[in-house]
């Protein structure tokens, strides 16, 4: 595993940015017409081999174990240029992290050992929601040590894509709940087109009805929550690289942009309002990179408050980015609007990546749940 | 303080800025005014009574059946969107990403066969003879429900101003008679405005910024008309059009001097359109690139020019061309408020609903205060809009463009009226050059600046209120909803991606920000001056 040293994470930096120029630059509103258009199923196959999509995974898994500071620049980098990628490496790194954390060592090295390409590896998961908010969650029912699942998920993100999925599902009435691997070809598992979402579209998401499907419980059963929570902390730190990389795409578009088109005959960088624009941009954008390294020294430090710490970040970030994106589209003017031209794409995305892990005023909520010491379903 | 304050800007009228920013002082005579006189000099501090509650002032002049017809306007609007917009509005969305080179021709029809496209143009010209300031209701229902299927409707009323606003009686009569033909036919006549260029947006708007600008939409006299050569963009409705209102320059070197002000019929020879624009939203409602290849437009379909400025005034040209462009804007403004107030108003029906409806953790989230409170600000936002796109709307009426048709005789004369005596009688008479005289001094000569840097100001001030409150409250219901709002099938997030371009046509938020300064503070501070940095 690597250090934040930024000589130990300047390969990954390098490779994400080649991968992203080379790959990604040049065709994202192209990518972007999906579900209405092509996926581009061989880029992903191309950052499969490059090693993105088990960056924190160990190597006798077949990851290449760079940790969550390597991962986030991986993830800053190509979501610069596009975050759907980004939204896919998020969620197979959610899934995957949710396997270890249950210490299903013996599970997760048949799954992501034997894979041979991005479909085989893939993992899909609900990244949009922390399943203890959700009420409706499906009904696990044990016979022996077998389960069968029944019920309806939402937004499962990479179900068109990958070949199983881990979900959340209950096992009575009360909040807790357990996580399960399911198979995507299954018989009794009924799945929806691509779900047509705000943005992140190259990263998908269907809606699954389950009929009484054969699932295999993850870790212990009703510790659901421990594991999302033990990993919640690396998956938000993920979400403000993301965060970061959407930030700092939208401003070099923007401040490029300003120096070539003029106004009144002269380029809009020089009317001080656009200035001001870039300006807040660039501060929201240069805080946001901070924070990722800073929530990675968090992680890695796991000091006393350090996981609510990370989520502030999460949130103000998220909050950031969603302001800046906006301003992106502003500086543009028309051209902003348009989908040649990148930035109405990362005014969706970042409300998109804002909603990873569950919505905003939950998380808002569970940080001072945690401070009083209450129980976080009270909410 | 005062003195500080007046060294340091080096302003030289020191008794007037101790006012703008002290509070006025005590009198030894209490409350009592001295005269009528002494009153008028308190309120005609900063900020101006006569500029600041203009709803009160307006009020006792307005004529109680715009009432009685706003209510009816949004009785309407409620229909329209139980019966079409809402119904309509997630599927075609969903069409226009299946395929991008979708028209919205059976929308466009369907408007046509509910009137909409008649509905307020004034009975001397044939329509329905609505009073304007109902649009903006009805703006605010529709776009509650799609602020797309809101603009195919509502575009074609800028150009609507377009044409009323040049004074140009007869061939607003020539065109808009067409429109209403097309409503009784079947067949609508739908017009777009196309001012735009590739180059130039922000500029087109400000006689200030356009000499500086880089505008290459070119009019070369020839005999009997004009040859044009250029291209616009963005042009909303551009292709269903059947006319468009079009200003290109004489010399696009002194545009502000040379601006001259077209019909052109969709067909015409030389004028084509190229692809239409692949949008973030409000994709409905197509933005169209139009192109002009030695385009001929004959003399009479000229709207306005420095020729026809010169009949009736012997202001400069410059001034006139930004008083029409401001005639424009001043009426369509605070109708791009309300848009934004209805995408506003959309987001907060679809959280209530969503939080009437969901439990979280065994508790509806309806009776969980954050949430209550959300929704609260969610509804404030609305309503301090509506009051924005209202006392906008009260300008106008009051010291604007729809001041004519709203002095109580003539709007009852109106209304009294039966058809046939705008249609024997009236309708000929707009082809009078007497008539577009008299229109073009009643628009451009007798009018005090004042009152319109007052219009201009309080449109400004509601478009950009209303579209900030509009992009605010989107992002409130996406946050409340949680992955269910970002699902195309649950309506908020085509309302976030609707409600943005509102910020950024009808001149972007920062242009109107800086007319508001121009228009409302700048004159009460000498020394200020705008887009001069």
């Amino acid at each position: 595993m690597f250090s934040n040293d930024p000589n130990d994470l300047k390969p990954f930096a390098d490779l994400a940015r080649s991968f992203a120029v080379k790959e990604l630059a040049g065709k994202v509103a192209r990518h972007d017409c999906y579900p209405f258009g092509n996926f581009y199923i061989d880029i992903l196959d191309k950052a499969y081999h490059l090693g993105f999509l088990g960056g924190t995974l160990p190597t006798v898994l077949g990851g290449i174990n760079g940790g969550m500071a390597a991962l986030c620049e991986i993830l800053l980098h190509i979501c610069e240029v596009d975050a759907s990628p980004g939204g896919i490496i998020f969620t197979q790194t959610l899934a995957q992290e949710i396997l270890l954390a249950a210490g299903t060592g013996d599970l997760t090295q048949s799954i992501f050992t034997k894979a041979a390409s991005a479909k085989e590896l893939l993992v899909a998961f609900p990244a949009y929601t922390d399943p203890a908010q959700t009420d409706s969650l499906p009904l696990a029912q044990r016979t022996g040590n077998d389960y069968t699942i029944t019920g309806r998920l939402e937004l499962l993100v990479l179900g068109s894509l990958a070949q199983q999925a881990i979900i959340p599902a209950r096992h009575g009435s009360g909040p807790d709940y357990s996580f399960f691997l399911i198979s995507l070809d299954d018989q009794k598992l009924g799945k929806s087109e691509p779900v047509f979402t705000l943005g992140l579209h190259a990263c998908p998401a269907v809606d699954v009805t389950l009929a009484g499907i054969q699932a295999r419980l993850i870790g212990e059963e009703n510790t659901g929550h421990r594991y999302f929570e033990k990993v919640s902390s690396e998956m938000n730190c993920a979400a403000i690289a993301m965060n970061a990389g959407i930030l700092r795409g939208a401003f070099n578009d923007a401040f490029n942009y300003s120096q070539k088109r003029e106004q009144g005959g002269r380029p809009i960088i020089r009317w001080s309002e656009i200035g001001m624009m870039l300006a807040s941009m660039s501060v929201k954008a240069d805080v946001a990179t901070m924070c990722v390294h800073q929530s990675c020294l968090e992680l890695e430090q796991k000091g006393s408050g350090y996981a609510s710490r990370i989520l502030a970040a999460a949130l103000h970030t998220s909050e950031l980015t969603c302001h800046a994106t906006t301003d992106g589209i502003q500086v543009l003017g028309g051209y902003g609007y348009m989908k040649e031209y990148g930035q109405e794409k990362r005014y969706r995305d970042a409300r998109m990546v804002q909603a990873l892990l569950g919505a905003v005023p939950y998380k808002k909520l569970d940080i001072i749940q945690k401070a009083v010491g209450a129980n976080s379903y009270d909410l | 303080m005062t003195n500080f304050f007046t060294k340091k800007t080096g302003c030289h009228n020191e008794d007037k800025l101790f006012y703008i920013f002290h509070a006025l002082p005590p009198t030894d005579e209490g409350n009592e005014m001295k005269n009528s006189s002494e009153a008028l000099s308190w309120l005609s501090r900063f900020p101006k009574f006569e500029d600041t509650w203009l709803g009160l002032s307006y009020a006792p002049q307005m004529p109680k059946h715009m009432v009685k017809e706003t209510r009816q306007v949004i009785a309407i609007a409620r229909k329209f969107n139980d019966e079409v917009a809402k119904p309509l509005a997630l599927k075609l969305d969903r069409l226009t990403h299946e395929d991008t080179d979708y028209l919205p021709w059976e929308l466009v029809e369907e408007a046509n066969r509910w009137g909409f496209y008649t509905m307020w143009i004034p009975k001397m010209f044939g329509g329905q003879g609505y009073n304007m300031p109902s649009m903006s209701c009805f703006s605010e229902e529709v776009a509650s429900a799609c602020a797309g299927i809101m603009n195919v409707i509502g575009v074609h009323y800028l150009a609507v101003a377009g044409l009323i606003a040049s004074g140009n009686a007869r061939l607003s009569k020539r065109i808009l008679r067409e429109v209403v033909a097309g409503e009784k036919s079947g067949k609508p006549c739908v017009l777009a405005l196309a001012t735009t260029e590739p180059g130039a947006g922000t500029d087109v708007e400000e006689s200030d910024l356009v000499d500086k600008g880089h505008v290459t939409c070119q009019a070369r006299r020839v005999e009997n008309g004009y040859i044009i050569n250029g291209a616009k963009v963005f042009i909303s409705m551009g292709h269903v059009s059947s006319w468009t209102v079009l200003y290109a320059y004489e010399d696009t070197k002194h545009p502000s001097e040379t601006t001259i002000g077209f019909v052109v019929k969709t067909g015409t020879k030389g004028f084509s359109f190229g692809s239409h624009e692949n949008k973030m939203g409000q994709r409905v409602c197509p933005a169209s690139v139009l192109i002009f290849e030695d385009c001929f437009i004959p003399d009479n379909q000229v709207l306005f020019s420095a020729g026809l400025v010169k009949k009736i005034t012997k202001k400069p040209v410059r001034d006139i061309a930004q008083r029409y462009i401001d005639y424009v804007v001043s009426a369509t403004r605070p109708g791009v408020c309300a848009f934004g107030i209805g995408v506003a108003r959309g987001a907060l029906e679809t959280a209530l609903h969503y939080a009437s409806s969901t439990e979280i953790n065994g508790r509806l989230l309806i009776n969980q205060e954050w949430v209550q409170c959300i929704l609260a600000e969610m509804h404030k936002n609305v309503i301090l809009g509506r009051l924005a796109y209202t006392e906008a709307n009260n300008a106008n009426s009051h010291r604007g463009l729809y001041r004519l048709l709203q002095i109580k005789p003539f709007y009852y004369y109106l209304k009294a009226m039966p058809r046939f005596w705008f249609d024997k009688v009236i309708a000929p008479a707009l082809d009078w050059e007497l008539t577009s005289r008299i229109m073009g001094k009643l628009y451009f000569d007798l009018p005090k600046p004042e009152d319109q840097r007052c219009c201009s100001g309080w449109a400004s001030v509601a478009k950009f209120a209303g579209t900030d409150l509009g992009v605010i409250n989107c992002q409130m219901a996406i946050e409340i909803m949680g992955q269910k709002g970002l699902r195309q099938d649950a309506g908020v997030e085509k309302m976030l991606r609707d409600i943005k371009l509102l910020q950024i046509y009808e001149g972007t938020n920062q242009l109107n920000r800086l007319n508001a300064f121009k228009c409302l503070i700048a004159p009460e501070v000498p020394h200020a001056k705008v887009f001069d940095e």
